[in-house]
């Protein structure tokens, strides 16, 4: 799912995102494999919690590199990094007290995937092309 | 039914298959139907509100959408199922959430309801008087159609 042409100049936030590509792709092999469900549930289970934790330490780490290089989108891509911790943590939520629901599962990693996709590839960019306009790497 | 509404969706499609496809789309010719009908095997139905109302039929052939997801996800998707299903909504979602966004800059507040995903070609979607105008969308893994059915109240 990584692509190379995601890198925003900055070696954290780079290499956290192609974590975070890596992990969802994991998480999407686990949902879509053939075989039982309650066996593929672990993965799926370990995957949610990773990415429940990762989530908030790549979106703060991000966020800093955003003050500390006067990003002036700060606020609004804090709010859009807010949202979606909330979408996630409500989806853990939900699985706590309903149980991992196949079908539901599929949805939520699919919602990550082309949200991931979207973010990194367009909103992120713009961090990414402010800090070539200041004159370089991070 | 104004053509303007029309380029917003094209606009929006364009820059939502080359950010997350890496996809050029052209647009076809243009048409003007009756009903909201689905004409491939996968589709997305979104409801619009405010300034203009009405619905956006997204129709995609089978192979193309399983295509699209496949290069999404970097794996292989073989059956349209409720992953490739809810990849596609969003795809849907975000190309009609840019569009509404567009509308706006001309001054037309709109909101849109969640994706409907549904499968198969039967039927058609019930509209009031309004017409809509079928956009084709060429890319090279295949041709997917996007209906806009949007009137404003005011007239």
């Amino acid at each position: 799912m990584w692509k190379e042409h995601y890198r925003i100049g900055s070696e954290l936030i780079d290499s956290q995102h192609h974590e975070l590509f890596d992990r969802v792709a994991s998480f999407i092999r686990a949902v879509q494999e053939e075989g039982a469900w309650e066996e593929r549930l672990d993965q799926v289970q370990a995957t949610l919690e990773f990415m429940k934790e990762y989530v908030v330490i790549h979106f703060n780490d991000e966020e800093a590199l955003q003050r500390e290089i006067g990003y002036p989108g700060l606020e609004k891509h804090a709010a859009v990094h807010a949202a979606f911790r909330e979408e996630i943590r409500q989806f853990a939520q939900r699985v706590e007290e309903e149980g991992f629901d196949e079908e539901k599962v599929q949805e939520f990693a699919a919602r990550v995937m082309t949200w991931l996709i979207m973010h990194v590839g367009r909103e992120d960019q713009r961090i990414g092309e402010f800090i070539r306009s200041q004159g370089g790497q991070q | 039914m104004k053509v303007e509404y029309i380029n917003p969706f094209y606009k929006a499609t364009l820059d939502v298959f080359r950010i997350m496809l890496n996809l050029d789309v052209q647009r076809g010719q243009l048409r003007a139907v009756e009903e909201l009908a689905p004409v491939s095997e996968a589709n997305v139905v979104i409801g619009v509100t405010g300034d203009l109302r009405g619905s956006l039929l997204y129709s995609f052939p089978k192979e193309m959408a399983l295509e699209m997801v496949t290069t999404m996800a970097g794996m292989p998707m073989s059956k349209l199922d409720a992953f490739v299903c809810s990849a596609l909504g969003e795809v849907a979602n975000i190309i009609s959430g840019n569009a509404v966004t567009m509308l706006a800059s001309s001054s037309l507040a709109c909101q849109i309801s969640p994706p409907q995903v549904f499968i198969g070609t039967q039927g058609s979607l019930s509209m009031a008087t309004e017409k809509a105008i079928v956009v084709p969308l060429i890319t090279p893994i295949g041709t997917f159609e996007v209906s806009v059915s949007l009137s404003s109240p005011q007239g």
